[in-house]
């Protein structure tokens, strides 16, 4: 049995580390950016961001102020055992959302659609959201994903039903046109990390394409050789195009393009992308059965997909 | 390209000479908004905090900000939000509030353009997202609206020193930096749909 001061400490410390420590892979992506890139501008907007980012890490502040939405992905072993069951997951994950907040690793950022109040702790209806599955083991792995808004609002998530009869030409159509609008003027902090879900209802393919874009690692590859193939043409095409950071022309538009699939009705194709922002921002940690807790570098989401 | 260090008040002079691409680093003082306050003042009527002095540097931006136990406030990350989103109070906000310049991301639209000709005001924007360094250029001197709007939303009267960069992406003269840019980017879209095999007159089957 995993105590509740156990895995709310864990998520808790998967908040604190993703809003402030940006993932070795991303890392890496930015390094790779700075080194090709070939305009002056670009590359020290490239250089300060990275500067920044590894400034975050030292003084334990948010990497950027737009914490965004909280939302959680957790994988729970089939006989996991958590003090208060299941339910408490969601009790602890809120309660660790408020302590984040009131400590400055989150902003209160989450309001009222309508009317705009603020209840001051990021917590209200349906938010943070929940994502899980059950996977072999007793162990208890959480993924904390700060999704920004920037990325979310400006066009870079969205989706379009395509014909089968339109093919990949159609997919790959909706998302070269998807992403040229939504980095007009930098809307969506580009470079981004692009996640694509193909096939499925309009529900499935975004959250895939959310799931690509926030849990796959930068440069990580699609096993099946077709979508690799998607994957990799598409990233040649996409840093094509001279959007640059924040809009302003470069070399590096998106930092990786991932793509995931689900079997679907052919009678439309659904394609959905969403975009993470250049400072892609999450945190993992493993609770083991005994109540050891460890970060992961990965939040390993599809392993045995 | 020409890179400016201005102080504000800024002046008619100071906006004037910038033209799009150039570079500006601000010192002085500044005021932060975001949709809650355009529509607070805008559209419920309510004054604007300090309208009677001369602000004329306005920062889109919502700061995360802690209480301190002597009851001052602690910068902890600051980012320019984006600014295209006020599009619809732009206009307003420029002209009743005075405004000779204004840091957000993105850009402005049509409407606030004309105005910002007419009031010869500009807009800049960030080129990076480094708060880390920014913070180190700001002081927090008061918070006004805090109750009422909640943290971020509320408006911050900010003492700066050097900061930036951030680029002129609307001029007093009508011009727009990304808007200049679009045309490059929509060539080379043409080139990379060619690549993948997408010819120029593809159209979607039409399902809906």
């Amino acid at each position: 049995m995993i105590k509740r001061e156990i895995f709310e400490e864990a998520i808790f410390q998967a908040i604190a580390k993703g809003s402030t420590t940006i993932a070795p892979d991303v890392c890496a992506a930015f390094e790779e950016a700075i080194g090709r890139e070939s305009r002056p501008a670009a590359r020290e907007g490239l250089q300060k961001t990275y500067d920044s980012i590894k400034l975050s890490a030292q003084l334990k502040n948010p990497a950027c102020p737009d914490t965004g939405w909280p939302i959680f992905y957790f994988k729970v072993g089939n006989e996991c055992q958590l003090e208060g069951g299941m339910m408490a997951l969601e009790e602890a994950t809120r309660a660790a959302v408020r302590r984040a907040t009131g400590s400055g690793f989150l902003r209160a950022t989450m309001k009222h659609p309508l009317t705009g109040y603020d209840p001051g702790d990021n917590v209200g209806n349906n938010v943070p959201n929940f994502t899980y599955q059950f996977v072999p083991g007793k162990d208890l792995e959480v993924t904390y994903v700060a999704k920004g808004g920037g990325s979310e609002c400006f066009g870079g998530t969205r989706h379009r039903v395509v014909a089968f009869a339109d093919g990949i030409k159609g997919i790959e159509k909706v998302v070269i046109d998807s992403f040229v609008e939504a980095t007009r003027s930098g809307g969506i902090c580009p470079p981004n990390v692009l996640g694509i879900g193909i096939g499925g209802t309009a529900n499935i393919a975004a959250n895939l394409a959310k799931e690509a874009a926030c849990l796959r690692t930068v440069g990580s590859r699609n096993p099946e050789p077709q979508f690799r193939k998607i994957e990799e043409d598409l990233y040649t095409a996409l840093n094509s195009l001279g959007v640059g950071i924040m809009g302003i022309g470069g070399d590096t538009s998106v930092l990786g393009v991932n793509v995931e699939y689900a079997y679907t009705h052919i009678a439309g194709i659904c394609v959905a992308i969403s975009s993470n922002c250049m400072v892609a921002r999450r945190g993992s940690f493993r609770v083991t059965a005994e109540g050891a807790m460890e970060e992961m570098d990965s939040p390993n989401w599809f392993e045995g997909r | 390209m020409k890179t400016y260090h201005l102080k504000t008040p800024l002046s008619q002079e100071d906006v004037e000479k910038l033209e799009i691409g150039d570079v500006v680093y601000l010192t002085g003082e500044a005021f932060t908004c975001r949709s809650r306050l355009h529509r607070w003042v805008l559209d419920e009527n309510h004054p604007l905090p300090d309208a009677g002095k001369q602000r004329d540097l306005l920062i889109h931006v919502g700061p995360i900000v802690l209480p301190e136990p002597d009851g001052k406030w602690r910068l902890i990350s600051f980012m320019p939000t984006s600014s295209i989103r006020f599009e619809k109070w732009g206009a307003r906000a420029v002209d009743e509030w005075g405004l000779r310049m204004i840091v957000g991301k993105t850009t402005m639209g049509e409407e606030t353009m004309a105005m910002m000709r007419e009031k010869k005001c500009v807009h800049v924007s960030p080129q990076c997202v480094s708060p880390n360094s920014w913070i180190q250029h700001i002081e927090i001197e008061k918070v006004d609206l805090f109750r009422e709007l909640g943290t971020i939303e509320a408006t911050w009267s900010l003492k700066i020193d050097e900061l930036g960069p951030f680029v002129v992406d609307i001029d007093c003269r009508g011009n727009n930096l990304y808007k200049n840019h679009e045309a490059e980017v929509d060539a080379n879209r043409e080139k990379a749909l060619a690549d993948l095999g997408i010819d120029a007159d593809f159209e979607y089957t039409k399902l809906y």
